[in-house]
């Protein structure tokens, strides 16, 4: 057990418990933006655990998350358009905490990793995680109206 | 479909497979020639692909 697994521990343990209650619990509203954050939590704990058990092949998991994660957010959001209308959520806070969360984690994990197309693979899947983020909270809160009907 | 626009659509295309040549070069563990000549081939197809998708939805 080193630093990276116990951080990693904590991100799943108490993050994507807290998602996982989230989603199974509660009002339409709440749900899916706990289905958003339980993939923004994930992602930075498989980069945490790609250095703490120093495989790289972790990151390639993270990559597939951080891509993948708000695409399906994405569909819950257009899916749900006329059921979310009426009563839409408003998350930022809890975004912009995971969003930094991630930020924080692909900062350490780059400084471990030093300078190197290693580390450049590590910025792109933090701008992918944040951006998507960003995006799948904006697009659950009715910031793309229209979109819903295509 | 003028020359203007045929230009701007290579032009558009060109950006896009350098982007996603670079990516694919970041993304990758070991670089050799077999995996340059791989990348740039599919990234002239995501180019292509990328760029008839945006016409599509530039012209809704």
């Amino acid at each position: 057990m080193n630093g990276w697994i116990l951080a990693a521990t904590v991100a799943l343990g108490t993050g994507l418990g807290t998602a996982l209650w989230g989603v199974a619990t509660g009002p339409l509203r709440r749900r899916v933006v706990a289905q958003n954050m339980s993939t923004a939590l994930a992602c930075p704990a498989l980069l945490l655990l790609s250095q703490g058990y120093a495989r790289p092949s972790y990151v390639d998991l993270a990559l597939v998350l951080a891509l993948l994660g708000p695409v399906g957010t994405l569909v819950f959001a257009r899916l749900l358009a006329d059921d979310l209308a009426d009563d839409p959520p408003r998350a930022w806070g809890v975004t912009w905490v995971v969003a930094g969360f991630g930020a924080v984690v692909v900062g350490a994990v780059c400084a471990a990793t030093g300078p190197s197309p290693e580390m450049v693979k590590l910025l792109v899947i933090g701008a992918l995680l944040i951006g998507g983020n960003v995006l799948a909270s904006r697009a659950l809160s009715g910031g793309f109206p229209g979109a819903g009907r295509g | 479909m003028n020359r203007r626009t045929t230009l701007l659509l290579a032009a558009e295309a060109l950006a896009w497979w350098c982007a996603l040549a670079a990516l694919w070069l970041v993304l990758i563990s070991t670089v050799d020639t077999l995996e340059r000549v791989v990348g740039a081939s599919v990234a002239g197809v995501a180019a292509l692909a990328a760029t008839a998708a945006r016409r599509v939805v530039s012209a809704r």
